[in-house]
């Protein structure tokens, strides 16, 4: 009978939940707010500040009312998202600093004021180009961006009719940040955090190119890729273009799916960095006669791993502030996304280091250091749609990769990269857009879909190939398409300007002949003899 | 020697974006984009750059 009788209870308790009771603006009548005595003697714990008092009210004569509490709800997600993205960007913004010294400390002392200038400049450069030209060939047709309130002015796509279906290929509002409306709160935070991530595919090439490259010529170069062709690949992948909508139109996966931009941002600058280093052409010294590859050691060892550790620190922003917020559409997995990035870094330096150290005898400080970057642009893609098994396994082949590569570079292709930029950014880019395609687990949900398709990005391993199709269809075009784009860009930059310094400015050492000042004017330079067989 | 490479390295793209409209299964398109990335491949390193080593500064 007990029995009976709690059963019934629960039945009962079951089949009539109590409904809550719809708020009204009369609800609001009878809060209380902080009585202005009890402000003035200030507010120790806290429990004073941030009332309804704060909640701005439209009409003072209704005073509080249920739509003024919802706007208020709405705005802060908004103003959540926006703190958000752009101290995450300001973070990105750092990482400048992080890729002049590790560039800079792996050149030879002589090339330094002309090596930290580059990566000084570039941000100058490319933020002009991106300002001006850049962001609205890239975004201006992205079509809304909902963590950030909308930025509706970015809605206008160029698009062609290919195979029956629509082709987008580049954005048509916010040339200045002022044209088609885009005079706009939120379109200001799209701008900052794309900007700051294009001025990281350009400082990409500034590395394999350092020690001789003609600094007008790098100039020339950097404000086309800013203004061009980044912004073109950028606007495929991410700006609502044709790569991104492989899914809709083709049935592949969700698209093309690139999280933080292994194939946006580090294979453009790579694949750009291969095509700079084959016209510029090796260093003088760094080949024999027969073709052995010489070691050109860079001169502080020390900077080169402060800068890893800095460029680590700025991917905490690189990957979980592409979410573009933190608050909606799924946007709580920044704390997986910044788990991953972590753990990736840190298999890639395992892997680059066990390398060295099983094939040379020692763990080499500079590519173990190389070895967490490639760990680091590997995951970038995947970041957000793999677990942490995933993430370290995609880190250290990275790291194995980026040995592998270099060594493939330096002595098949026998193309001088001083700084090991093309296998770091161009070949862990590729390999981090590929592992998307297979090591995607399908639990992330941003917002129900990715890419205008219903469902979780799922990978080879996690049972969709169509996704490995749509990933291995954007290696294609950085390959195809990126590499021969910068390639004849600076084949003409190269007609125009000349992108190599003359042997003597070269063997002197660019710093004075380019630059007109020391890096180290306290110090007296020694060459070390060069023999050329 | 530098322009087929250009021209061959495009090619590869475009072979790759072809497998979008010549075939609709993920097997069929599969094999095309890896046609496409060996033929880009070839352009790049078996073309432009083996034409700029013919006359690399090491050989002078």
């Amino acid at each position: 009978m007990l029995a009976a009788a709690s059963l019934g209870m629960a039945q009962t308790s079951a089949a009539a939940p109590v409904a809550p009771a719809p708020v009204t603006t009369n609800d609001f009548k009878n809060v209380d707010t902080p009585k202005p005595e009890l402000r003035v003697k200030g507010d120790p714990d806290g429990s004073l500040t941030g009332t309804v008092a704060d909640i701005a009210v439209a009409d003072s004569k209704k005073g509080l009312t249920v739509a003024d509490a919802l706007n208020q709800v709405g705005q802060n997600k908004i103003a959540i998202n926006f703190v958000w993205t752009l101290i995450t960007g300001f973070l990105v913004m750092f990482m400048q600093a992080g890729f002049a010294v590790v560039e800079t400390g792996l050149c030879r002392a002589k090339n330094a004021n002309h090596t930290m200038m580059m990566n000084f400049m570039v941000y100058g450069v490319g933020m002009l180009a991106y300002w001006l030209i850049g962001f609205a060939i890239q975004m201006g047709g992205v079509g809304g961006v909902a963590n950030l309130g909308g930025a509706a002015p970015l809605n206008t796509e160029w698009t062609i009719t290919l195979f029956g279906k629509p082709f987008g290929l580049f954005g048509q509002h916010g040339l200045f940040l002022t044209q088609g409306g885009t005079y706009d709160v939120g379109v200001m935070v799209v701008f900052l955090f794309q900007m700051v991530f294009m001025d990281t595919a350009l400082t990409i090439v500034t590395g394999s190119a350092a020690e001789r490259w003609k600094f007008a010529a790098f100039i020339v170069s950097s404000f086309v890729l800013g203004a061009f062709t980044y912004p073109l690949f950028a606007n495929w992948a991410w700006g609502g273009g044709w790569l991104a909508n492989l899914g809709t139109n083709f049935g592949l996966g969700k698209g093309y799916c690139d999280f933080a931009g292994s194939g946006v941002v580090h294979s453009v600058g790579g694949l750009t960095a291969l095509a700079v280093a084959i016209i510029v052409g090796p260093r003088i010294g760094k080949y024999t006669r027969d073709g052995k590859s010489n070691a050109i050691i860079g001169h502080d060892i020390v900077i080169v791993l402060t800068g890893c550790f800095i460029l680590a620190f700025g991917w905490f922003g690189f990957n979980p502030g592409s979410t573009l917020g933190a608050s909606g559409n799924g946007s709580l997995r920044i704390s997986s996304v910044a788990v991953n990035t972590m753990l990736a870094g840190m298999t890639g330096s395992f892997g680059a280091m066990l390398y060295m150290w099983m094939r040379y005898g020692k763990p080499d400080a500079s590519m173990t250091g190389n070895g967490l970057l490639a760990g680091l642009v590997a995951i970038t893609a995947p970041s957000g749609f793999v677990n942490t098994v995933g993430a370290s396994i995609i880190g250290l082949i990275a790291g194995v990769l980026v040995c592998l590569s270099v060594e493939f570079v330096d002595r098949v292709m026998k193309v001088d990269d001083p700084v090991g930029a093309i296998s770091v950014h161009g070949a862990n880019g590729l390999w981090g857009v590929i592992s998307v395609g297979l090591f995607a687990d399908g639990k992330s949900n941003y917002g129900g879909s990715w890419n205008g398709v219903n469902g979780s990005v799922t990978g080879l391993f996690y049972g969709d190939a169509g996704q490995l199709v749509a990933q291995l269809i954007g290696v294609a075009t950085l390959v195809g398409f990126v590499f021969t784009l910068s390639f004849v860009v600076n084949l003409l930059v190269d007609w125009a300007v000349g992108q190599r310094v003359s042997a003597k400015a070269e063997l002197e050492g660019l710093d004075l002949p380019e630059m007109g000042q020391l890096g180290y004017p306290e110090f007296e330079l020694k060459a070390r003899p060069v023999t050329v067989q | 020697m530098v322009l087929a490479g250009i021209v061959i390295t495009l090619l590869g793209f475009l072979i790759s974006v072809l497998s979008l409209a010549m075939t609709s299964g993920v097997g069929g398109r599969m094999v095309m984009v890896l046609i496409g990335l060996a033929v880009s491949f070839t352009g790049i390193i078996g073309i432009i750059n083996r034409a700029y080593l013919k006359n690399a500064i090491w050989r002078k």
